[in-house]
């Protein structure tokens, strides 16, 4: 027997799929086992989990990348020769990512925020617990929603999937707001409430189905939707949103950014307590996060904040796998700012730019990085020429 | 058609800077057939019977090695080429009459042995010489898989020093030939170094009636080499180092020294004809570390018949800083790695003790009964205690007897590269 969405071998009576952890039990209840997985329109590989048909459950729509979705077309990470069919480096031995160790996710479209994004695995992470799911509806709406799954719980990475991809379902279906700033900004927070809900449905769900384990996988959540000049965020625990103006040629880049959201971490009860922002984050219990999604989550509400854009720059949504290495607004900027100087011409190239950094500081947690270029009418040049 | 398989046991983990990775891969052949009845091959066997005048002291070893030709006669299956030599100071035909190789027929079947029951005894032992007549016998058949049974009494004295290893330069992937010696009046390393060269067995047939039982099954499992020619070919990374390719089952063989390179990153070493069965490989890489977290292979091993790849194991590392992970070794590699340290003690113990130094005999021996005992290596075990006395297996001490028969010296020698299986859990 094989598992009817990555091929691997399964054994009869399995729940999961050991190397994709799709639900068997429910794919085997519902519609054709062997129906496509509908592909993200513009990802670069079909990594996420698709918008599910309304009738279906959504656990068994999970579609973490397959066990050993390696993508030999791609040149070796590591010395950039040629992967085997075997899925190894044929001259360094490195082996190739699958698809849910590293994937991008890109949307552009004329008159819309442009969006790019990376998840990759890291260096030390023996496995990819963070996702992310993106999209950029009909109607220029861009939504980015990044969890970073617990490590110490394991199947933490099947969580953090589920979660981004509902909540992303959840606000890419969101009626089209209309009306002033005001209005439109009460409009989403309910709908971002629902999002977080959704996403810790997900979380919830995949502890049932595992039978409840003790350490219930559970993960972090931010979701930002860029709605023309408004930026509207939601988050728990201490995945981030920053935004990111263009800055000054005379005074340089991201002079004004601004991180958007406050961890939900004991290392921001330690800044509150007035310690220094450098000798929280050296502390180990910073990244303690006080608030999560998932089964054992003593808290799962989450805090919203809202931007008015009124000039061009980015809005940056990253795990801590990232943040840890550049946490201040105006060094995320910098690396922006490098990234487009050194030829980065799309938002997921910047993306993908900023996650480089992170695993050459050591990548010592999964990073995740998803830019959308806001450009509210009248703000001004196009992003990325240098 | 021959199925092959590859199946790697190792821990793949490192600690972090650690370089140095062990792999088994465990080969397995089913389905090969009957050598040289598939469509398009053909298969060629040479016996060479030693009829030095040493063979008639006593008598019955020239008689056994009558009887032992014939059954293995009998064993060809039709359509094979052969021939049957008898070799003395010079290699002489028996049959066919001529120098040439007989296409096995009932009647060619009929004639050749009635030939080897005429041979007589007389001369010295030049086996040099009979492997180059071996080897230009065999040019008759250049396409088929070629392989010999070379059996002898005693120590080559006929022919000029150096004499072998100029055959066996010649001789080397020409043809396979396993070695048998009869008596103790042979010398171990002679053969050894013939069967080392040309990918077969030695062994000893101390009596002179177990040679007919011994030459059947030896032509029997010739005969069930369906894959001609196989290739062990051996990728690892840039900047790493091949540290040894060992056949560590069902026998100790150091392949290393034997590679060819193929490309800067490929090496391959000829492994022979193959019959349904399995070898096992112990591959130890030096790889160049990678940080923590990463996972790289260290060694794709693969077998190739014809420049095709017919079975694949990888050997990887995957650094780590669990300690739990990292600090485990493979129960295969263990075991092996305790096998082929087994062969180098028995040997490096009898050469000691032939050398006279009785101390250094004695440790190693007893490093060799705490080794074998250890792994269950029950025959060793067995041979071990007909050259010493066991005083303490567990700590290896032991005793050299006093009395002991030179075949039994000499059958824990050749025997010593023989390794058990290890034994694997369901």
């Amino acid at each position: 027997m094989t598992c009817p969405h990555c091929a691997e071998p399964i054994a009869a009576g399995d729940a999961f799929c050991e190397a994709c952890g799709t639900d068997l039990g429910a794919l085997a209840g519902t519609a054709p086992a062997t129906a496509p997985a509908v592909a993200g329109a513009a990802h670069d590989d079909p990594i996420t989990a698709p918008s599910p048909a309304p009738e279906q459950p959504r656990t068994h729509l999970l579609q973490p990348g397959g066990g050993s979705g390696v993508d030999t077309s791609l040149p070796c990470a590591a010395c950039g020769a040629e992967v085997a069919d075997d899925g190894f480096c044929t001259v360094c031995g490195q082996r190739a990512r699958t698809r849910r160790e590293h994937w991008t996710e890109t949307h552009e479209r004329a008159g819309a925020p442009a969006i790019g994004a990376v998840c990759d695995k890291g260096i030390s992470h023996a496995r990819n617990e963070d996702a992310m799911a993106t999209a950029l509806t009909a109607t220029g709406l861009a939504v980015v929603v990044v969890c970073d799954g617990v490590t110490t719980a394991p199947d933490s990475d099947r969580a953090s999937l589920a979660a981004s991809a509902s909540a992303r379902d959840v606000l890419a279906a969101a009626p089209a707001s209309t009306g002033a700033f005001a209005a439109r900004l009460s409009a989403w927070e309910p709908v971002l409430a629902a999002s977080c809900r959704a996403a810790n449905a997900e979380a919830v769900a995949i502890a049932r189905t595992l039978g409840d384990p003790p350490e219930p996988p559970s993960c972090t959540f931010v979701a930002a939707v860029v709605d023309d000049d408004l930026i509207a965020i939601a988050w728990c625990g201490d995945s981030r949103a920053y935004w990111l103006p263009d800055g000054d040629a005379s005074v340089g880049a991201g002079d004004n950014g601004e991180q958007l959201t406050l961890d939900h971490s004991l290392g921001t009860e330690m800044i509150r307590n007035g310690m220094s922002r450098e000798q929280a984050e050296a502390d180990p219990t910073c990244h303690t996060i006080t608030r999560w999604l998932g089964a054992d989550s003593v808290d799962a509400t989450p805090e919203f904040r809202a931007l008015r854009v009124e000039r061009a720059g980015w809005l940056l949504v990253c795990s801590d796998g990232m943040w840890n290495y550049a946490s201040g607004p105006g060094d995320l900027a910098a690396l922006v700012a490098q990234a487009v100087v050194d030829g980065a011409d799309t938002p997921t190239a910047i993306a993908e730019s900023l996650a480089a950094f992170a695993n050459a500081q050591g990548g010592h947690d999964n990073i995740t990085v998803a830019l959308v270029r806001c450009e509210p009418p009248g703000s001004g040049t196009p992003p990325t020429t240098t | 058609m021959a199925e092959f398989r590859a199946e790697v046991f190792q821990n793949e983990y490192l600690s972090d800077g650690a370089t140095d990775v062990h792999g088994v891969v465990s080969v397995t052949c089913s389905g090969a057939g009957v050598a040289g009845q598939a469509s398009g091959t053909e298969a060629a066997e040479i016996i060479i019977v030693d009829t030095s005048g040493s063979m008639d002291m006593p008598p019955a070893k020239i008689a056994a090695a009558r009887r032992a030709a014939k059954v293995a006669i009998e064993e060809i299956v039709d359509g094979t080429w052969f021939a049957v030599l008898s070799g003395h100071t010079v290699a002489q035909m028996v049959y066919p009459p001529h120098p040439g190789l007989a296409k096995m027929t009932d009647v060619t079947r009929r004639d050749a042995v009635e030939a080897v029951g005429r041979l007589r005894s007389g001369g010295a032992t030049a086996i040099g010489a009979w492997i180059a007549a071996a080897t230009e016998l065999f040019q008759q058949a250049p396409a088929a898989q070629r392989h010999a049974i070379l059996l002898t009494d005693g120590k080559i004295e006929g022919e000029p020093d150096g004499a072998l290893e100029a055959a066996l330069v010649n001789a080397r992937g020409k043809f396979q030939c396993d070695c048998r010696g009869i008596g103790s009046d042979w010398v171990v390393e002679e053969l050894r170094t013939i069967a080392t060269a040309l990918l077969g067995t030695v062994d000893i047939v101390a009596e002179p009636a177990d040679l007919e039982a011994d030459f059947e099954e030896m032509m029997r499992n010739a005969m069930s080499r369906g894959v001609a020619d196989a290739r062990l070919r051996v990728w690892a990374p840039q900047g790493s180092e091949v540290l040894f390719v060992r056949q560590v089952a069902p026998q100790v063989d150091d392949l290393t020294a034997r590679a060819t390179r193929i490309s800067p990153l490929v090496v391959e070493f000829p492994t022979g004809a193959w019959s349904d069965e399995s070898r096992d490989y112990h591959v130890a890489v030096r790889v160049p570390p990678a940080p923590v977290g990463n996972e790289r292979l260290a060694a794709r091993v693969e077998m190739v018949i014809d420049d095709q790849v017919v079975a694949k194991g990888l050997v990887k590392a995957i650094w780590s800083v669990d300690t739990n992970l990292t600090t485990r070794i493979d129960p295969a590699v263990a075991h092996y790695t305790g096998q082929a340290q087994l062969a180098d003690v028995i040997q490096r113990g009898l050469a000691a003790k032939a050398s006279g130094d009785e101390r250094t005999a004695t440790v190693l021996l007893g490093e060799a009964a705490k080794l074998a005992h250890d792994s269950g290596n029950e025959d060793t075990t067995r041979l071990l205690n007909k050259v010493v006395e066991v005083v303490d297996v567990e700590a290896g001490t032991v005793r050299l007897k006093q009395q002991v028969a030179k075949s039994d010296e000499m059958a824990l020698d050749t025997r010593s590269t023989k390794t058990t299986r290890i034994r694997r859990e369901p």
